[in-house]
């Protein structure tokens, strides 16, 4: 961290290496098209390694990096697109894209038609990136109320929707 | 870590994305024209100087003076007893009189015409029956 902030682009490179492909799925729930969740992570990247001296250790480094993500992929909507959750059909999502791709049965499927974009992301940062309910705040800069409040929301919503789908299995036979 | 949970962890986990070497070489080749800055990457707050609060609080606390001056230092004015005389001067005369006619022209008009109407349709069924 010191040699980043000290400016070697070598060691901030190392730094965010893992969290490059963590970061590039979380920005394609973000951004309306694959590309722009690219262009999202490029700006992330470059935003994170400029105001890397003012990271504030007392949060995790994924809270301060995701925070920036969500900034970079808010900058990168046009006004025509006010909701990602306008797009949400498969073949324009770019999040569903990659589920269909895997062709595999995937809970974050009902999770994008289920819940807004905002109680989406509070999912699938304490889900997905296993963050605490106060790092969720402050990267989506909520308070934790609505946070909790939110994720708990989500959970009902996606556990009718299990139940739903498990009496209809077990009706069809 | 409950069913729910570790499933949506697990189905995260499925979905793949790739960061592709064109984007790694982009993001290498922007990071080499960047520099780490001093400031926040959170746009700072618009901060007014305390200059500005010191003049607002002055402001604030010299009005309220000059209010409870000017409220202490007036003199009550007691008002004057009324008279019987000035009360019958302030007290507009009204012609009851005239007032009632006024009022009441319409009615009498009213109740004329239906008199007359009631003669003539009297006069009326006496012709139709001959007498």
């Amino acid at each position: 961290m010191s040699d980043a902030q000290a400016g070697s682009v070598d060691a901030f490179t190392e730094l965010v290496q893992s969290y490059r492909h963590r970061l590039l799925r979380f920005l394609l729930s973000r951004c309306a098209s694959y590309a722009d969740a690219e262009d999202a992570l490029q700006d992330t990247m470059i935003s994170a390694f400029r105001y890397i001296r003012s990271y504030d250790s007392r949060w995790r480094f994924s809270t301060w990096l995701y925070r920036i993500a969500i900034r970079n992929a808010a900058k990168l909507r046009t006004p025509e697109v006010i909701e990602i959750g306008d797009l949400r059909d498969e073949e324009s999502d770019p999040l569903l894209q990659c589920i269909a791709d895997s062709e595999t049965e995937n809970l974050w499927v009902h999770a994008r038609r289920l819940l807004t974009d905002e109680v989406f992301a509070a999912m699938w940062l304490r889900y997905a990136e296993d963050m605490s309910v106060k790092d969720i705040s402050k990267t989506l800069d909520r308070s934790a109320s609505w946070t909790k409040v939110n994720l708990l929301r989500g959970r009902r919503a996606l556990d009718a929707e299990l139940n739903s789908v498990t009496n209809e299995s077990e009706a069809y036979g | 870590m409950d069913k729910l949970a570790q499933q949506l962890r697990n189905d995260a986990e499925k979905i793949e994305v790739t960061v592709s070497d064109q984007l790694d070489h982009r993001i290498a080749a922007s990071l080499q024209n960047v520099t780490p800055e001093n400031e926040s990457y959170a746009a700072p707050r618009s901060h007014r100087p305390a200059l500005f609060w010191w003049a607002s609080s002055l402001t604030g606390i010299a009005a309220a003076v000059a209010v409870i001056v000017i409220v202490n230092t007036r003199q009550p004015v007691e008002p004057a007893a009324p008279t019987p005389s000035s009360i019958a001067a302030a007290v507009p005369v009204i012609d009851w009189k005239a007032e009632t006619a006024m009022l009441a022209g319409p009615l009498q008009q009213e109740l004329d015409a239906l008199q007359s109407d009631i003669r003539r349709a009297e006069r009326e069924v006496r012709d139709d029956i001959g007498l």
